[in-house]
């Protein structure tokens, strides 16, 4: 099942990447490159913050959403 | 890039709070600059058809796009700077935004900054979530409302929270078919005066319920729905397939202060409010100076509660700048608090929670919506059911039984006959001797939760006069189904009158002559 639609991440890969080690947003971002594409996580970011609860009993309230850096929208360089 | 730009306040996003802050601050006389991504501003309020709750302070009954026109009219009449379909993709050193369009990219120097962002809708996954026609609630209502296209014929909602329940009713006005609508907590989060509308129309709400699986080849041919068990997982056995070309998700909503995060703005976690959201003083200023956040990117919430949190951080930043003195400053951020209050002084935990009634008889097995619980006695206004066939005149039936804020119907009243008061979360009570059956109350209702009852219409009939807001209008003379709470029928009626003047925003009277014995059970009607 997809998790992350634009990048196409399925639930596997992500408890894959928990299982190797991702206790954050980040670090599942880091090794699936889920909640990288067009959205930037709009979509899946609660629902990765969901799995890593429940594949590792971090309270969700703890579970803090990455840093943002610019661009927040998808930017095209030719009118940078 | 372009040189950079300068302005007092910058303020992020053109929903009701971005527009009411822009008010506020630019009648101030600061210099307030409104940027919103969309090529009109209002925000989601050009989606909302329905009546909005509250007082007439708050613009209770009137719909929400027309409560979005009044703002951009008296934005547009100020002469409020607008940035339209313009994003802003960064915040950087010195307030600097980081703004484009389609064409340019641009800088924008503030002193101050509002970020009202608004909120985004979640996300549920289930195998075959991302086939085409499963679409978050508010995507439906987008394509229905703003862009008037259908987005399906045969619906299953998923989620009975307000936003669910409203749409779903949106959905039947604009003429598909709910085929169900399933909550998975074990009753509905919305208000019950939603819910009803939609059970009187017939549709199924099914509480402690899911949906499991959405199956199609190319877009969605059915929904597998199951019941959940107290601990919200799937009770094997009990699944149930639907033909529904559409599945609505609106399962909450996230706030999206992404900027305020992006700038180091602290940040804490209420779940009530959808996640984490920014830490703010009592002027909606986050942790960092001159960075104000205000409607659902400040926790999720009703557009209501947005546009006085925008008025709030407008009136504070213009006086943070010197353009209100703080006296004030004061007095007009303690009007607004005021009218926050009114809507928020019941928690929201508080407010789903059911008023025990016997209106509502709890249904058998999955059926209903089990908002009333208890079979303990009905608050007093209820009480004149058991005398009703003594009535003499004409007397409402208010089917208001949960703690929301709302007074329209004491407002709207000519002879003073229904008293709400303060705080105005209370329930109505009405005073017999007082109303005259004109029926004004009905119509102004958001909830549609008042019927008008006249047991002294003929010997053997009585007129039932119900709020009906669907398409098309039935004439006078017709024959239509009387149908009960639930949508089903008790017998036939005739149509004997039908108000609908514009002072009733489109919410019609339609009045109805049905068997004296079966009058008290009518709740509406159905076209056949």
């Amino acid at each position: 099942m997809l998790i992350c639609r634009c990048e196409e991440i399925t639930e596997e890969e992500i408890i894959e990447a928990i299982r190797t080690g991702a206790r954050s947003i980040a670090g599942i971002r880091r090794r699936t490159r889920a909640g990288m594409g067009l959205c930037q996580g709009r979509t899946c970011r609660r629902l990765l913050a969901g799995i890593l609860a429940r594949e590792t009993g971090i309270p969700s309230d703890d579970i803090l959403s990455e840093t943002r850096r610019p661009p927040l929208r998808p930017l095209k360089l030719n009118i940078l | 890039m372009d040189r950079i730009k300068t302005t007092e306040i910058a303020i992020i996003g053109a929903g009701p709070a971005g527009l009411a802050a822009a008010i506020e601050a630019t009648k101030a006389r600061a210099r307030a600059t409104l940027i919103d991504e969309n090529a009109r501003p209002g925000g989601q309020l050009f989606k909302q058809i329905h009546k909005f709750f509250g007082s007439q302070a708050h613009g209770a009954g009137v719909r929400g796009f027309q409560i979005g026109q009044e703002l951009c009219a008296e934005a547009e009449k100020l002469g409020v700077e607008l940035l339209l379909n313009t994003t802003v993709y960064g915040l950087f050193e010195g307030r600097v935004l980081g703004l484009m369009n389609e064409h340019k990219t641009m800088s924008l120097k503030a002193e101050k900054i509002i970020i009202a962002t608004g909120a985004t809708e979640n996300a549920l996954p289930f195998p075959g979530w991302t086939l085409p026609g499963v679409m978050t609630a508010g995507a439906a209502q987008t394509m229905m409302n703003i862009h008037r296209v259908l987005p399906g014929k045969r619906v299953l909602m998923v989620g009975g929270g307000n936003v669910g329940l409203i749409v779903a009713y949106q959905l039947m006005q604009a003429g598909a078919e709910l085929i169900a609508l399933v909550e998975a907590a074990s009753q509905i989060g919305g208000y019950q005066v939603h819910a009803a509308k939609l059970e009187r129309a017939g549709a199924k709400i099914l509480t402690s319920h899911s949906i499991k699986e959405a199956r199609g080849k190319n877009h969605v041919e059915s929904a597998v729905i199951a019941k959940l068990n107290p601990g919200w997982q799937p009770i094997e056995g009990t699944e149930r397939e639907f033909e529904v070309d559409t599945i609505c998700l609106s399962v909450g909503l996230t706030p999206l202060a992404e900027i305020a995060l992006m700038a180091g703005c602290e940040f804490r976690y209420a779940k009530e409010r959808g996640g984490h959201v920014p830490v703010l003083d009592e002027d909606m200023q986050t942790t960092l100076s001159g960075i104000y956040v205000a409607g659902d990117a400040a926790g999720v919430d009703e557009a209501s509660i947005a546009m006085e949190e925008g008025r709030i951080a407008g009136i504070a930043a213009a006086e943070s700048l010197g353009y209100i003195e703080s006296k004030q400053a004061k007095i007009l951020k303690a009007e607004s608090k005021n009218r926050l209050f009114e809507l928020k002084q019941v928690e929201h935990s508080d407010l789903s929670r059911p008023v025990p009634t016997q209106a509502g008889r709890r249904r058998g097995e999955d059926g209903g919506a089990k908002y009333f619980r208890s079979e303990s006695p009905p608050p007093d206004f209820m009480e004149c059911n058991d005398s009703i066939a003594a009535l003499h005149s004409p007397i409402p039936i208010i089917e208001c039984t949960q703690y929301i804020p709302c007074n329209p119907c004491e407002t709207s009243c000519p002879s003073h006959a229904i008293i709400v008061g303060k705080p105005i979360t209370n329930l109505p009570k009405l005073d017999p001797d007082k109303c005259t059956g004109c029926g004004i109350c009905i119509a102004c209702c958001p909830g549609l939760a008042i019927v008008l009852l006249d047991m002294t219409f003929s010997d053997t009939e009585s007129l039932v006069t119900i709020p009906y807001e669907y398409l098309p209008m039935p004439r006078v003379s017709d024959e239509v189904d009387a149908v009960n709470r639930y949508g089903e029928t008790l017998c036939k009626a005739k149509v004997i009158r039908i108000r609908n003047p514009k002072s009733f925003a489109k919410t019609a009277l339609v009045s109805i002559a049905v068997p004296k014995q079966v009058a008290i059970e009518v709740k509406g009607i159905m076209i056949v």
